[in-house]
This record gives C-alpha cells, sequence and structure tokens, in this order.
C-alpha cells in the first residue's frame, strides 16, 4: 500500500519534469492560442455574413462571406490537425477533401452544405473555454518557474534594493501577490512555485486530453462519412471483382474450350464419313461426343459468365438491356435515355434488377408485353421503369425476389415502388443514384 | 479464298490459321488488334476478314467498331465477327449497312469446320452468315410486332434458316424435306409477309433482315 502511494506520488511529481510536459506546455501556447484566434474569426465572420445576409442587397455579399468563414474553418481545422499531430502526437486523420461542384452556383452550395467545414465550425465555437483553460494552465507553469527562481533571484540581486520586498506573483483565482521579505520566504515560495508547475503540468494534461478527444470527434473524418465512404467502396469494389472475374473467364477457360472445339472439329474433319472400319468408327462416335460436351460446355460459360457480369454492359445499360429483352420469353421492348453514365456498380445493379424484374413478370404475370423503361432524370437520379399488362397483384412484402431485389437497390440508397393492383396492370419503378 | 484474321488469343488465332490452311485458303494476316485489322486490310485487300469482337486495348467492342470502319472503307471485303457472345445492339449495329458481306457467329460454331468454313465462303462472296442465336434473337426483338405470328411453326423454321444465310436447297437438307416443300414454304412467307418473292439467296436474306428490324 505504502510503496503503491509512493509510486503515484513520485508519478505525480516527475511527471511535470519530462519532455512531454514540455511539449503539452507549448501546445497549450499555440493551440489556446490559435483557439481564441480562430474563435474569434469565426464569430466575426459568421456574425457578419449572418446579418449582411438577413439584408436583401447584402444576400449575395452574406453568403460569399459565410462561404469564406466555412472555407477558412476547414482551413483552421487543418491547422488545430497539425498542431494536435506536431506537439502531442495524436494523429487526427484528414477528413474528406472538398469536392467542388461544377459551376460557381454548384460549388457555392457545395461550399454551404460542406459538413467537415461545418464541423470544424462547431470546433472553433467549442474550442474558445478549452483554449482558455489551456493558456491558464501555462500561466499557472509560468507562473511556477518565475517563483522557483526566487531565492537565486534573492541572492544575486536583492542587495541591490535593500529593505524593499520582493513580490511573489500568484496566479488566479488566488488572487493578491505575497510580499516577501526575508530569504528564507523565498524557498517557500519556490516551494509554491514548484507546486505551481505540478499543477499547471497536469492541468495541461487534461485538458490536452479533452481537446484531442474534441478534434479527433471533430476534426476527422465523422463517423458517416466514414460508414458512406467505405460501404461505396465496397459496392464498386464487388462491381470491379465481378467483371474481373468475368474477364478472366473470357480470357482463359472460354478461349481454351473454344480452342479444344475447334481442335476436336478439325480431327473429326481428318476422319472421313465414309471409312466404315469399326474402329476409325468408334473414333469418330467419341469425337462427336467430345465435340458436343465442348460445345455444351461453352454454353454453360457463357450463361455463367453472363450472369456475373453481362459484357455488353461494358457499352453501357442501353445496348446491354437490348440483349437482355431480347432473350425474354415475353415479348419485351426497351426505350432508353441515359445522359451522363451511372456508375459501373449502379449501371450492374440496374442491369441485373431488369433481369430479375422481367424473369418475375414472365413468370408471374401472364402479360402479353413487357415495356422497360430506363431514363436519367436532373440530380443524379437513374430510374427503372418494368412494366407489364399481365394479372397484377404482385407484393413486395410477399414476393421474396422483390424483397431482395429492395434490399441489393438499398446498399446505394436506392428505392424501388411496385404498383400492382389486381387485374394489372403491373409497375415496379426502380429510383437510384448515378454514383454508388 | 484469301483471309485475314484478327483475334487476340493466341491459341484461337493459330488454330483458325491451321483450318483455314488445311481447307486450302490463304491467310495473308494474322493481328491481334483491331488497328492491326485495319492496317493489314488496307495492305492485302482480302476476301473477308475474322474478327474477334473484344480485343485489347479495352477488350470491350474494339471488334465491332474495327469492323464498321473496314464495312465503310472496304465494302468489297467480307467481315465475319466471331465472339463469345451474342449482343443483340451488336447485330443491329452491324446489319445498318445492310446484310451482304456480313457473318455474327458464336466461336462455338468452329467446332464444325466444315459448316464454319462455308459460312465464311458465304460472307466473302457477299453472302449472309448469322449464328442461330442471333436469329432467334432477332425473331423475338419482332415477335411483338406481328405478322410473324401468321407464319406456321414450320414456315417459322424455314424463315430462321434463310436468315442464317442458307440456300434452298441447303434448308431442304437441314429439315430433311424435298426442294420442292421449301419453294413452297418461301413463297407462303413471302407472301404472308407481303414481300415479292426474289430468286437469289442474297436478295431474300436482306429482305427477311429488313422485315426483321423494321420498326413497329
Amino acid at each position: 500500500m505504502r510503496e503503491q502511494i509512493r509510486r503515484v506520488a513520485g508519478t505525480i511529481v516527475r511527471v511535470p519534469f519530462t519532455r512531454r510536459t514540455v511539449r503539452e506546455l507549448l501546445y497549450c501556447f499555440f493551440g489556446g492560442l490559435a483557439g481564441v484566434i480562430g474563435f474569434e474569426v469565426t464569430v466575426v465572420l459568421f456574425a457578419f455574413g449572418l446579418t449582411i445576409t438577413a439584408s436583401i442587397l447584402g444576400t449575395v455579399i452574406g453568403l460569399l462571406l459565410l462561404t469564406l468563414a466555412l472555407l477558412i474553418s476547414r482551413r483552421l481545422g487543418a491547422l488545430h490537425r497539425r498542431l494536435a499531430r506536431w506537439l502531442l502526437r495524436s494523429q487526427v486523420e484528414a477528413p474528406a477533401r472538398f469536392q467542388p461542384g461544377k459551376g460557381i452556383l454548384a460549388r457555392l452550395d457545395r461550399r454551404l452544405r460542406d459538413r467537415v467545414a461545418w464541423r470544424a465550425v462547431s470546433y472553433s465555437l467549442i474550442k474558445l473555454p478549452v483554449a482558455f483553460v489551456q493558456l491558464y494552465a501555462l500561466t499557472l507553469a509560468g507562473f511556477g518557474v518565475a517563483d522557483v527562481t526566487y531565492p537565486s533571484v534573492w541572492l544575486l540581486f536583492h542587495h541591490n534594493s535593500a529593505g524593499a520586498p520582493l513580490v511573489a506573483v500568484t496566479p488566479l483565482p488566488f488572487g493578491g501577490n505575497i510580499d516577501i521579505t526575508s530569504w528564507p520566504g523565498t524557498l517557500l515560495a519556490a516551494l509554491a512555485g514548484v507546486a505551481l508547475v505540478i499543477a499547471g503540468a497536469w492541468l495541461a494534461r487534461g485538458i490536452n486530453a479533452a481537446d484531442r478527444a474534441l478534434a479527433r470527434g471533430l476534426l476527422g473524418p465523422s463517423r458517416l462519412s466514414e460508414l458512406e465512404r467505405t460501404r461505396t467502396f465496397a459496392v464498386e469494389d464487388s462491381a470491379a471483382a465481378l467483371r474481373r472475374v468475368e474477364r478472366d473467364l473470357h480470357d482463359g477457360a472460354q478461349m481454351r474450350l473454344a480452342a479444344l472445339a475447334m481442335n476436336l472439329g478439325m480431327a473429326r474433319d481428318k476422319l472421313s464419313d465414309d471409312d466404315e472400319t469399326p474402329q476409325v468408327a468408334t473414333v469418330r462416335e467419341l469425337l462427336d461426343a467430345a465435340q458436343r460436351n465442348a460445345v455444351d460446355a461453352l454454353a454453360d460459360l457463357r450463361d455463367l459468365a453472363r450472369g456475373i457480369h453481362p459484357p455488353a454492359l461494358d457499352n453501357g445499360l442501353a445496348g446491354a438491356l437490348t440483349t437482355l429483352a431480347a432473350s425474354s420469353a415475353i415479348p419485351a421492348s426497351v426505350t432508353a435515355v441515359i445522359g451522363p453514365r451511372p456508375a459501373p456498380a449502379i449501371e450492374t445493379i440496374t442491369y441485373f434488377c431488369a433481369a430479375e424484374l422481367i424473369a418475375n413478370a414472365t413468370k408471374h404475370s401472364y402479360a402479353n408485353e413487357i415495356k422497360v423503361n430506363i431514363h436519367t432524370e436532373r440530380g443524379g437520379v437513374l430510374r427503372l421503369e418494368v412494366c407489364d399488362d399481365g394479372i397484377g397483384g404482385a407484393d413486395a412484402a410477399h414476393g421474396s425476389g422483390l424483397a431482395g431485389l429492395a434490399q441489393r437497390v438499398s446498399t446505394v440508397d436506392g428505392r424501388i415502388d411496385v404498383s400492382s393492383p389486381p387485374g394489372g396492370p403491373t409497375v415496379v419503378t426502380v429510383t437510384l443514384p448515378l454514383k454508388a | 479464298m484469301r483471309v485475314v484474321i484478327a483475334e487476340d488469343a493466341a491459341l484461337l488465332r493459330e488454330g483458325l490459321i491451321r483450318l483455314l490452311e488445311d481447307r486450302g485458303h490463304t491467310i495473308c494476316a494474322a493481328v491481334p488488334d483491331g488497328e492491326g485489322l485495319l492496317a493489314a486490310v488496307a495492305e492485302h485487300r482480302p476476301d473477308v476478314a475474322v474478327v474477334d469482337i473484344r480485343m485489347p486495348p479495352t477488350h470491350t467492342d474494339e471488334g465491332l467498331k474495327a469492323a464498321l470502319a473496314l464495312r465503310q472503307e472496304f465494302p468489297g471485303t467480307g467481315v465475319l465477327m466471331f465472339s463469345q457472345y451474342i449482343e443483340t445492339s451488336y447485330t443491329a449495329q452491324l446489319l445498318e449497312g445492310g446484310a451482304a458481306g456480313v457473318g455474327y457467329l458464336l466461336k462455338d460454331r468452329v467446332a464444325n469446320v466444315a459448316e464454319f468454313a462455308s459460312a465464311l465462303e458465304r460472307v466473302a462472296a457477299g453472302g449472309t452468315a448469322l449464328d442461330p442465336e442471333v436469329v432467334s434473337q432477332l425473331f423475338r426483338a419482332s415477335r411483338q410486332r406481328g405478322g410473324l405470328a401468321s407464319l406456321t411453326p414450320r414456315e417459322r423454321q424455314v424463315l430462321a434458316l434463310m436468315a442464317e444465310g442458307r440456300s434452298n436447297s441447303g434448308i431442304a437438307a437441314g429439315l430433311v424435306v424435298s426442294g420442292g416443300a421449301v419453294e413452297k414454304h418461301v413463297a407462303s412467307i413471302f407472301s404472308k409477309l407481303g414481300l415479292p418473292p426474289d430468286d437469289t439467296d442474297n436478295r431474300r436474306v436482306l429482305a427477311v433482315l429488313h422485315y426483321l428490324r423494321s420498326p413497329a
């Protein structure tokens, strides 16, 4: 027990005199200063921006000021992160870079809705009290150091102003100064100084730990945007992986099988059909069988590859959907108006949605005709409609196919709406973003 | 017959060369990409080019693009597309300028050497060779427009074989019926589709394809 107390006490006393403490105190100085200045800049710009925006004439200038404030907040955030990394050795990862839109208005809009910047603003605002405590911790330690020097100051300089007391400073909230009139008194002041340094160092550590957490929470990548980013990556990565698998199949197994079929054909060609020797006839039969198997295997592989990634998708959705419709058992027509090309992952999801919906209609609707309509809309939306003139009554809740589609589509924030009154017609609308 | 081959897989390229040389044809050049194809055709002016669709650099539809360019620049050279897939949109693009001297076959078809060679010869002579898969896709695509609905199943079979580019005797052999029966079917098809009968194979195919591709 005693051993423990001694150890803890030792730590309390020793820790302030380490390199790290020097860094922490330096951070209190720079970080605190940056905090105070950042707060002022932010508040002033926002106050100006908002007041000016309130008057009609100033709206434009006000918005520009707000944009400027957000831009500066982002920069301030970067500064705070750098300080924390340099002095606190605390790695706060940089958030996503700003994605400017096309055109001035889009750019302005993105700036005003820049989540990273707004979080940096909130950091700047919360940082003010933190900065005060940091600066206070620095003051404690500074005064402490000053007090510690008193015995030597007394010895070196006091004879010059004999009789006048030395004034020991005490930091707020202790208030007031203490006059020291004798050398032993300075020893007492030095002791108090040591206590102040220890207190300052620990206060700095404490408040810096809080600041670190704050910076990590508000200046790093947010959980939400991090999740969005990784989800996009996962969706795109799996689409790319499927594409790779299909390509490998095409360049590997499919190509070799085609070559095999060709060689078998050439071998078969060398055997004349008229040669009735039993051995030749047997070889001919075997070759024929081998050839049929090779061709069947090619057909199987083709279906498999198409299920993994339809090759026509490489040239865009319109062509791929046309081929898809052409293989439908119920006559299907496609109308496609696609503006900017969607991301590959979105194209893949759209294609398989269309395939599933056409298959559903074929199985359950007793329709005479299927219409597939795909178009891009303003605001980066891709809309796929699959309509049939069948008996209706499709239910998203009961059809496991539709539920599965809804799940698949929701991985990219898409939506499925089903309108299928009894007696038809059935219209299934799939809405997807252009980017995963 | 003088042939240029464009195929990026060396195994298939060598196989094709051997197959065609075996049957007495001359291979002027065998290249692995679309650019090489255009250069080789410009240099050798072959009767026909066998073109793989997926070739470097993008491995998507280089072959199709090169084939379309060939059709523009060297109308005298037949083009046989040779692919692992039949894509309806590719067929449509390929047939846009007419069906003369055009072929589109699955790579599987090379298993039957004699049929493959005769398809190639047909294309070289300005005829047509479409994969049964292409034909069935075109059929399905055109079904909703009616007209074909009035055909009997047998007439559909005959029309499909016609669309593949076969002659009456070829159809007769394929269906194991007499030549006269085929002629009767063909005449009936033309009258049902409202097309004037014609003797030459090529105009027949053109007419059929024209009908298949015509808008609703």
